[in-house]
């Protein structure tokens, strides 16, 4: 009786001791909570509070993209007067060759 | 077909009305949120708008082409659609550029944008088609055409029942005053600009049918 009340405590012991190092050893099992929020959830900040250095100008994007229009609009109107104009002379230059053959 | 009278006109207002526009825009208020890159809301959106019409526009006088077989019809769906990709790429050049800052991506592959860069490559098919399709191509980007057109009502819709990134069609209704007529006043500009173009652009088509008339009577 004697020795079976020694090896319980014994088993007890040891249980303990390996409890004990395991909760220690893994923070899931830890009953050990952060005093403050993980650093993460402290990182969000507002886009216009970032420092200037973190911020995106939004000037250069603004002027590309008004650049852009006006640079692609008159590109186009060029190209149709260029192509109309070239037509156009081609037009005059065959309408005369179809005169001056008929005549002849 | 000469340049009709109303054309230099016209023209002249809409290079005064895209004069102007920047001054109406510099001075419309910084919305709160976004601050100075919305501003480019005010050329993409009526960008965005013209590239739709010239879709309906290329669309309708495909089906025109297809079931009247007027050439008329012809020259004007292949001038619509040189203009849908002309304020196609300036709405989906704009659009990134504002979402880069707005939005923190240049690109989202959201139902709005994606069924816009699809309406867009619709577009450019009908043009590759008809300088590379040979005898028949014509009635074949019509065809094609149809399909840019049925586009057109998914691609605005789309914001208000699919979850997107993109704002709503109620955006532009609640605008206050100083930020809409600024918007209205461009979209004015960019719809004249398309007029204008579009008349520029068929008579360019029909000085071509002439040519080619010319060469054939030549050749017999």
């Amino acid at each position: 009786m004697h020795n079976v009340t020694h090896a319980g405590r014994l088993f007890v012991l040891i249980s303990m001791i390996v409890v004990a190092g395991a909760t220690h050893a893994s923070p899931v099992l830890g009953a050990e909570q952060p005093a403050s929020p993980p650093q993460q959830q402290d990182e969000f900040v507002p886009v216009d509070q970032l420092p200037p250095q973190d911020q995106l100008p939004a000037a250069p994007l603004l002027i590309a993209a008004y650049a852009f229009v006006l640079v692609a609009l008159f590109a186009y109107v060029v190209s149709v007067a260029r192509r109309l104009s070239t037509v156009q002379r081609e037009l005059e230059r065959l309408e005369s060759d179809v005169k001056r053959s008929g005549r002849t | 077909m000469t340049m009709p009278k109303w054309f230099t006109p016209a023209a002249a207002i809409c290079g005064l009305m895209f004069a102007a526009s920047p001054l109406l825009i510099a001075n419309a208020p910084y919305e709160s949120t976004m601050g100075l890159v919305q501003k480019i809301f005010y050329y993409h959106m009526p960008a965005a708008m013209t590239f739709l019409i010239s879709a309906l526009v290329c669309g309708y006088a495909s089906i025109r082409y297809l079931f009247g077989g007027n050439p008329r019809h012809d020259r004007l769906g292949y001038a619509a659609a040189e203009l849908t990709v002309l304020f196609g790429i300036i709405a989906l050049v704009t659009g990134p550029l504002w979402a880069r800052k707005a939005w923190g991506v240049w690109w989202q592959w959201d139902v709005r944008l994606t069924s816009s860069l699809m309406g867009w490559m619709v577009a450019v098919a009908y043009l590759l088609l008809r300088k590379y399709g040979g005898p028949g191509s014509d009635k074949l980007a019509a065809g094609l055409a149809l399909f840019g057109m049925a586009n057109v009502p998914f691609i605005y819709i789309s914001v208000n029942y699919w979850r997107t990134i993109h704002p709503t069609t109620s955006v532009v209704p609640t605008l206050p005053t100083s930020m809409g007529v600024p918007l209205w006043f461009a979209l004015a500009a960019f719809l004249l600009l398309f007029v204008l173009l579009l008349r520029m652009r068929v008579i360019l088509e029909a000085q071509r049918a002439r040519l080619d008339a010319l060469y054939l009577s030549l050749d017999a």
